[in-house]
This record gives C-alpha cells, sequence and structure tokens, in this order.
C-alpha cells in the first residue's frame, strides 16, 4: 500500500445548483505529507476537504482515498471515514456527552473496541493534547482552544490515516490560537499525514510540506512551503501573501 | 369538604383514578407513536413519510371528540370489532395527542445543527448511529417543555371521553351531580383537582428541563 498516495484528487468539479464552488481541482497527498490548503474565503477550500471524506458530494472527477474511489457506490464511506480524521472550525464537539465521551464513542461503535479500551485510549490521548485533567467536563465548560484539542483527540482515536483540518483556528481568541497549534505541530512531527485549510501561515511555513493556493474554485498554485512563501509564481497568489503577511 | 364531595368520595376518587390511568396509558402510547412518526419524517422515508405526514394533518384538523366518536363507533364497525368506551378514548387520545408530540419531536430533531451531524458522521457513524446517539438525545433534551406542555393538555382532553360514556373524574362528577345537583360545588372540586395534577405535572417538566438541557 506503501505507492498509493494516502489522498489522490483528479480534475474535481463541484457545484451548488448552478454556481460552480470546484473548478476542475487536481491534488495528491503522499503519506505523512503536512499539506496547507489556503486562499481567499470562497475559494471553495473547505469544500474541497469536505468533499475527501465524502461530506460533500461531487459531480465529476475523482478521489482517492488510499485507492479507495470516495464517490463510488459501493464505496463503504463510514468505514472509509473512520481512516480520516476531521477537525472543523466550530469544534462541534457532542453538546450533551462529557469530553472523554466525545472521544470514546466513535471508538466504540465504529471500531467495536470494549468500553474499558476506549476509555483508556481517550483519556491517553487527552493526555497527549494536555486536557487530562478536563474528562469529565463537559464541552461547554471549556475555552474554544481546549474544546479543538478534545476535538483533535476525538479524530486521533480512530487511528487515522490522516486527518483534515477545515480551518481550526479561525474561530478562537489569539491566545488559543498558540495551545491548538502547538498539538497540531506535534502530530505533525509524528509523522501524520495532514490537510489543513487554514490562513496561519507562521504553521504553513514551520510545518507545512506543501501549500496549495485556491481561488475561485481551482487550485491556482500547488507548492514546495519554501517556494512558495519565497517566491510565489502566481501574481494572485503574491498578492493574497502580501495582504494576509502585512495584516 | 362540602358533604356532596363526602358522600361521593370514593366514586369521584375512583373517577380521578380512572383519569390519571388513562392520562399515563396515552402519554406513553402517544410518545411510542410520536417518536415514531417524526422519525420516519426525519429520514424521509419514501411513501411511509408522506402518510405519516397526511395522518398528523388529518389529526390536527379534526376535533377531539370526533377522533373519539371515530375510535367509539366507526373504526369498530370498519373493522369489524369490540370496543369498549375506555379502550376506544385510549386509542383516541394515544393518536391525538401522537400526532401532535410527532410535530414537536420532529422539531427537536431538527433543531440540532446539521455541522453536528457531519462531525458524527466524519467519524465513521452510520447515519442511525448518528441519530440514536448524537441528534436524538439533543432532541429529547430540548423538547422536554413543548413535550410537557402536550402531556398537561392531554390531561385535560381526558375529560372529554367522558362524552362517550368512561367514567373519568369528570364522567363522575357529571353522575353525581346529575343525581344530586350541586353544580357549582361539584365543578369547583373537579377543576381543582384538575389544575393540581396539571400544576404537579408541569413541575416536573420544568425540573426535568432544569437538569437535563443541553447548555450550548
Amino acid at each position: 500500500m506503501s505507492d498509493v498516495p494516502t489522498i489522490e484528487i483528479h480534475d474535481l468539479h463541484k457545484s451548488y445548483g448552478k454556481t460552480p464552488v470546484l473548478r476542475g481541482c487536481s491534488m495528491t497527498v503522499q503519506r505523512g505529507e503536512v499539506v496547507v490548503v489556503c486562499g481567499p474565503s470562497g475559494s471553495g477550500k473547505s469544500t474541497l476537504i469536505k468533499c475527501i471524506n465524502g461530506l460533500e458530494p461531487y459531480q465529476s472527477g475523482s478521489i482517492q482515498v488510499e485507492g479507495i474511489e470516495v464517490g463510488a457506490k459501493a464505496t463503504d464511506l463510514p468505514r472509509l471515514r473512520s481512516r480520516i480524521g476531521m477537525v472543523f472550525q466550530h469544534f462541534e464537539l457532542y453538546p450533551h456527552m462529557s469530553v472523554l465521551d466525545n472521544v470514546a464513542l466513535a471508538q466504540i461503535y465504529v471500531l467495536r473496541r470494549s468500553r474499558t479500551e476506549a476509555y483508556e485510549r481517550a483519556q491517553q490521548l487527552l493526555a497527549r493534547v494536555g486536557l487530562e485533567d478536563k474528562s469529565d467536563s463537559m464541552p461547554v465548560d471549556l475555552s474554544g482552544g481546549q474544546q479543538q484539542r478534545v476535538a483533535i483527540a476525538r479524530a486521533l482515536a480512530l487511528d487515522p490515516q490522516a486527518i483534515l483540518f477545515d480551518e481550526p483556528t479561525s474561530a478562537l481568541d489569539p491566545e488559543m490560537i498558540h495551545e491548538v497549534l502547538q498539538v497540531m505541530d506535534q502530530l505533525a512531527s509524528d509523522g501524520m499525514t495532514m490537510v489543513v485549510v487554514s490562513h496561519e501561515m507562521g504553521f504553513a511555513r514551520r510545518v507545512a510540506d506543501r501549500v496549495i493556493f485556491m481561488d475561485a474554485g481551482k487550485i491556482v498554485e500547488d507548492a514546495a512551503s519554501e517556494d512558495f512563501f519565497s517566491t510565489p509564481r502566481t501574481p494572485r497568489a503574491a498578492e493574497f501573501l502580501s495582504k494576509i503577511l502585512t495584516h | 369538604m362540602p358533604e356532596v364531595i363526602v358522600q361521593n368520595l370514593p366514586f369521584l376518587l375512583q373517577g380521578l383514578w380512572t383519569t390519571i390511568d388513562l392520562s399515563l396509558w396515552s402519554t406513553l402510547g402517544g410518545t411510542a407513536l410520536g417518536i415514531l412518526l417524526a422519525t420516519i419524517r426525519f429520514v424521509r422515508v419514501p411513501v411511509l413519510g408522506t402518510l405519516c405526514m397526511l395522518f398528523i394533518e388529518f389529526i390536527r384538523g379534526t376535533p377531539l371528540l370526533v377522533v373519539l366518536l371515530i375510535t367509539y363507533f366507526a373504526l369498530p364497525a370498519l373493522f369489524g370489532y369490540k370496543t369498549t368506551a375506555y379502550s376506544a378514548a385510549l386509542l383516541g387520545f394515544v393518536l391525538f395527542i401522537g400526532a401532535y408530540l410527532a410535530e414537536d419531536f420532529r422539531a427537536g430533531l431538527r433543531s440540532v445543527r446539521p455541522s453536528l451531524i457531519q462531525a458524527g458522521l466524519a467519524t465513521g457513524l452510520n447515519r442511525w448511529q448518528v441519530l440514536r446517539f448524537i441528534i436524538a438525545p439533543q432532541a429529547v433534551r430540548s423538547v422536554i417543555p413543548p413535550v410537557f406542555n402536550q402531556y398537561i393538555r392531554l390531561i385535560k382532553f381526558t375529560s372529554v371521553a367522558s362524552i362517550i360514556g368512561v367514567t373519568d373524574l369528570t364522567g363522575a362528577a357529571l353522575l353525581v351531580n346529575a343525581r344530586q345537583f350541586y353544580p357549582i360545588t361539584i365543578l369547583t372540586t373537579i377543576a381543582l383537582t384538575y389544575f393540581v395534577l396539571c400544576y404537579v405535572l408541569s413541575l416536573i417538566g420544568r425540573a426535568l428541563y432544569a437538569h437535563y438541557a443541553v447548555k450550548m
């Protein structure tokens, strides 16, 4: 399996009704790569990564996750999704469950782990994101940064092959962004395959192998991180960079 | 306590018990029916979903007394079975309150935000598991106030059963009144009794909501 890319997207088209959102996107993510996807709002970044785990259907083109076509009728989507974690902009912790239950739920009902094993693993992961003392808290009692770290633990609980991050820090106060990025830095250095929609250019510079720049539903630039920041090839990317970096 | 009430206390208490008994079973049956109808509509089962919608609209557009007359006279005649006033009333109340509860439950299911459903799906849970572990528990908590409102309405509705001959609290009171004619005393007494029943239920609903409501 090592020669099959973790994620391979080819000529992906998607529209909401008559409004095109993705207009022929192609990209590949190899095992262990960290790819940051950036671009102006409305450029299709979030839609693109939601297509990867089948949360958004697409009209044409292909997405393969470990060689399996996401959009194929025969594909067992729940199984595929259990191999790809996802972290959302607004955390989306289950508000009626404790932090520990949030992290244990899918382990029990998707991976069929025993309760003991699931709760043990959940506790370990909470420790890994620095929240071992919060396992009995309810999500509402945590700060945004803490909630997002729980959400990362929840994604990790399935031992995924890759994790998709949909603007994981854009709903956070500046001082909380740091604690979430620290966890993500750690994940990256542990070798996790990550696709991160983000405007955190510091994070992109530090840990991304590649940066993908999207505009109006197209991938305009797909470059190694250092090349993207030093010499963006397209004027659109250069303009975006200058705005976001001086801001 | 007024003499007419004391004299007829065992009879009236029996009527009260019938009211409580009828309310309780109608509540249970109606809740089960409501959850079933709401789920079928929420997951949009083809054909069956439309049938449920038609049933709910039919009940909502029909007076309660007419529903009871249907379950007492029309259905037994149509399907050739024997019924009692009590059974017919119970069936009528279950159908009636079930239809209203279905809409409350469905509103609760729909109040869970779609991104939370996506989060559940993203972890590999299937649609039923998301419904069971993520949507339903939150929906149940959020609909406690409207659902208890229906339960309270139901207690009061049970008095209509007296018209098809059930000796519930109202039925018993009407019989006592027919014999001895103390309308003010008798009707005040049963009105207060209904009030106490409803108020207790309302307090229970409030306490449950205070305890279980999901804080966001």
